[in-house]
């Protein structure tokens, strides 16, 4: 058993905190959300130079072919520092849809751009009426023309705005919840039928609901495959459920670290707020939950990178459940700490609990997590 | 024993639900109810309404425009209003300000101010907190200094909820700087138009203006503005943070975001079927009925009973602790329901959806203001451990 980082992930980390604490300190983050834009180009430069958006392309195709293991500093540090950087959506999930579901030559056309962070991509999965449930897919797929269109309305696209392609499920045949007959299609975003309505997230990030109308399109790989595509997708959210438990608890190990500052310095009653042994209990009550999150996230990487292992779906879902709850209450525990100034937007510590609800809703929150988990009790 | 109400009760409280009913303007029940918060001018034009019944201020004396209406009564009252649902009268007016003049203030401060409270004429705010002192309320530094007719305030509040659509401020400052702390404060009255005020917005974590800071610069305030003595301030702030606690543990609110949650929970949808289909999550709303049924209890208990011997030692605390608690837990079983639904960050303007996910991260406030939850413990602490 071997907890540590090795020495590139801990180079990598290292050079990727710094770029962050230079360009993502929090008052930069304030004013880029404040001047209406959905990330910093500057940093996504920054990023594409460490080469971090190349890690997790093949190596033949110009990346480093890094797993959810080399991820996971990186997304803690995506997490400590508010990001709004597409990098979960592209790099991670458009990513890894594209490395196991789609066939050599849409690879070779497409991952050496994202590497070099020229191309962002955005996977586009979620359907408003499936909500939780995995592999609930309403959106049509119909061939015509020597070509496929698409009709339907996939939610919450992360930084939809962002995208030059998305990656798309939808069905060729049966219903809405069948585990078989689902296609993953290429779709320009500047193509006729591709519509994006853009917004924002609760904690600032930026998303689209994408409404697909006759939309061209283009098969991953054959589209009859089934089990591929299936395949695929599971991997794609297995590598979204480790990215955001690393997030999650990045983002709580801020806030964290933030209250037990504000515990040291903050007085009232003529004594330092931190001397209340309320308090210190509450702070040794939030180091537990935080030490859970920072385990499960080790969990969630070495489960989505070792997707064959006979164990590692159940080590997945009780991640997803355990770092959402856990970082939740370290959220919780830093904004009660802080009193008034932690309800504020002009401070950090409440930001961190809007992130974590952000990113528990995604691939599942803790509830549709523990229910997978019951169900499989039985 | 009986939990019922009696049949002048159950007719007052008809009677209150029927003239909600033909009242209440259908916009600002569906905004309401949507989770919005009111408006400051749904909250004047539905004050105004209520004030002509004399429930604006129906603890109040009938001379100032109350109903000299009884705890249950009032209780029947905040109930109905949060059943509706409906924006509650303006609490610094009618829960803070008010009571405090009819204690302390003079005739002339009580004809003058408490109608205009009551049918908020005037809409006052609260200046309490510093930012060096929160819960160390008494450490407060805004100086007041005398000179003639005249105090001059300087300093700054913080937390001032509404101060930017207020008109007046009712604030705690020094006014003697060699005594204990507790013992050099004053409570005055002060327009907010006088020269020498700044506000400053502060956003909240719901992405809202509801907070801001006021700053004070050489602020010129007749003396005729002193409520009670001077020096004698703190009696005032403790009466007011003492005095609220008909509204203070919140069942009605409770008990509205809980129908609301079942509301939403039968119209989402997940994977086709509507989420109230999951046991657990019914059971989850079943387990929050129960402790508000058991908090609407027991603030009968602690509200109703007549004889100080027989009530519970810091009584208001237990109702803070719980109902601060039920509200934070209802709020984030919204946010659980509305789920993925519930992320997209909407304007104000867009009735039907309510801010959901922002009011679930407000309500962690309601452990921080009116007290935070480790103060009422310390409170509850020292009236029974001693
Ligand atoms: C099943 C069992 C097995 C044990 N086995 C052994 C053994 O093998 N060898 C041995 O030497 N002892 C043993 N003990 C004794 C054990 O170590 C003591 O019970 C323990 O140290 C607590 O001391 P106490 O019982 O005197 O309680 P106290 O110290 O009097 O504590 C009473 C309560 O006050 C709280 N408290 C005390 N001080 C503080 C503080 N500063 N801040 C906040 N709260 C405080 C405690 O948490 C507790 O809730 C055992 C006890 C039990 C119950
Ligand atoms: C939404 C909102 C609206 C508000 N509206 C108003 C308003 O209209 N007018 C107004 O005057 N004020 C208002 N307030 C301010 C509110 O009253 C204060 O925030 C509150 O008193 C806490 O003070 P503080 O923020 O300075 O926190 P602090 O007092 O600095 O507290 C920080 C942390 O330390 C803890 N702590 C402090 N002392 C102790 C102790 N002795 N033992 C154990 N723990 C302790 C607190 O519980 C808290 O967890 C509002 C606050 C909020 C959040």
């Amino acid at each position: 058993m071997n907890f540590e980082l090795n020495e590139d992930q801990a180079a990598l980390a290292e050079s990727l905190s710094r770029l962050l604490a230079d360009r993502y300190g929090f008052e930069k983050r304030r004013a880029l959300t404040a001047s209406g834009a959905a990330h910093d180009e500057k940093t996504w430069a920054g990023l594409a130079e460490l080469g971090l958006t190349a890690l997790p392309v093949p190596e033949a195709l110009g990346g480093f072919g890094g797993g959810a293991r080399d991820l996971l500093p990186a997304m803690q540090a995506f997490g400590r520092s508010l990001s709004m950087e597409p990098f979960l959506a592209s790099a991670v999930l458009a990513g890894t849809a594209l490395r196991l579901g789609a066939d050599e030559a849409m690879q070779t056309r497409l991952l050496p751009g994202m590497a070099s962070g020229e191309i962002v991509s955005a996977w586009a999965h979620d359907e408003p009426a499936g909500r939780h449930a995995p592999l609930w897919v309403e959106t049509r797929a119909e061939r015509k023309d020597g070509g496929w269109k698409l009709d339907g309305i996939k939610s919450n696209v992360p930084a939809g705005g962002l995208a030059r392609y998305f990656v798309v499920s939808a069905r060729i045949a049966g219903a809405p919840a069948d585990a078989n007959g689902c296609a993953l299609f290429l779709v320009d975003a500047k193509d006729a039928g591709v519509a994006l309505r853009e917004f924002r997230l609760v904690d600032d990030t930026a998303a689209g609901e994408l409404v697909l109308t006759q939309a061209a399109a283009q098969p991953l790989a054959n589209p009859e495959d089934s089990t591929r595509t299936r395949l695929a997708i599971q991997g794609t959210v297995a590598a979204g459920i480790a990215a955001v438990c690393a997030d999650m608890s990045g983002a709580a190990q801020a806030a964290f670290d933030l209250a037990m500052d504000y515990l040291r310095t903050r007085k009232q009653f003529g004594r330092l707020i931190g001397e209340n042994q309320a308090l210190r209990h509450r702070a040794s009550e939030m180091l537990v939950s935080l030490e859970m999150a920072r385990s499960m996230a080790m969990a969630a990487a070495v489960a989505a990178d070792d997707a064959s292992a006979e164990d590692s779906a159940p080590d997945l879902h009780r991640a997803k459940l355990s770092v959402a709850r856990n970082a939740r209450n370290v959220a919780l525990g830093a904004i009660q700490l802080h009193g008034g100034i932690g309800m504020t937007e002009e401070y950090a510590v409440g930001h961190y609990l809007r992130r974590i609800h952000v990113l528990d809703q995604m691939f599942g929150d803790a509830d549709a997590h523990a229910a997978r988990l019951a169900a499989a009790l039985l | 024993m009986d939990l019922d109400l009696t049949p002048e009760q159950r007719a007052f409280r008809d009677e209150v639900r029927t003239f909600i009913r033909e009242k209440l303007p259908s916009e600002i029940r569906e905004r309401l109810r949507a989770g919005h918060p009111p408006r400051k001018q749904d909250t004047v034009a539905w004050q105004r309404i209520l004030n002509e019944r004399g429930w604006a201020a129906p603890h109040w004396p009938k001379r100032y425009g109350g109903a000299d209406l009884g705890p249950m009564e009032r209780l029947i009252l905040l109930d109905e209003a949060y059943r509706a649902p409906a924006p509650l009268p303006q609490a610094f007016n009618v829960g803070m300000l008010g009571p405090v003049l009819m204690k302390f203030g003079t005739p002339a401060q009580c004809d003058h101010f408490l109608p205009r409270l009551a049918n908020l004429d005037i809409w006052f705010c609260q200046g309490f907190s510093e930012p060096g002192s929160g819960s160390d309320l008494a450490s407060l530094r805004t100086a007041a200094r005398r000179e003639g007719d005249h105090y001059i305030v300087n300093g700054q509040k913080i937390w001032t909820t509404t101060a930017h659509l207020a008109d007046w401020v009712f604030a705690l400052v020094r006014t003697d700087t060699e005594a204990r702390k507790q013992e050099g404060i004053s409570f005055l009255l002060i327009d907010l138009r006088t020269p020498g005020i700044t506000i400053r917005p502060i956003h909240s974590i719901d992405g809202e203006h509801h907070l801001n800071e006021v700053f004070f610069d050489e602020v010129r305030v007749p003396v005729g503005n002193l409520v009670g003595q001077e020096n004698k301030g703190w009696d005032c702030a403790k009466f007011l943070l003492s005095n609220e606690r008909t509204g203070i543990a919140n069942v009605g609110l409770c008990r509205e975001r809980l129908d609301y949650a079942r509301e939403l929970a039968g119209r989402y949808t997940q994977a086709g079927k509507p989420l109230l289909d999951d046991p657990k999550l019914r059971a989850d709303i079943a387990m929050l009925e129960a402790e508000t049924r058991a908090l609407e209890i027991t603030n009968w208990r602690f509200l109703l009973t007549d004889s100080e011997q027989k009530r519970l030692p810091a009584f208001a605390s237990v109702l803070k602790l719980k109902g601060t608690e039920l509200q934070q837990e209802i709020n984030a079983l919204l946010a659980r329901i509305v789920g993925p639904g519930g992320l997209e960050r909407r304007s104000a303007d867009e009735v039907t959806h309510g801010p959901i996910a922002p009011r679930y991260f407000l309500s962690r406030a309601a452990s921080i203001y009116g007290g935070t939850t480790e103060v009422q413990k310390d409170i509850l602490a020292k009236a029974i451990v001693g």
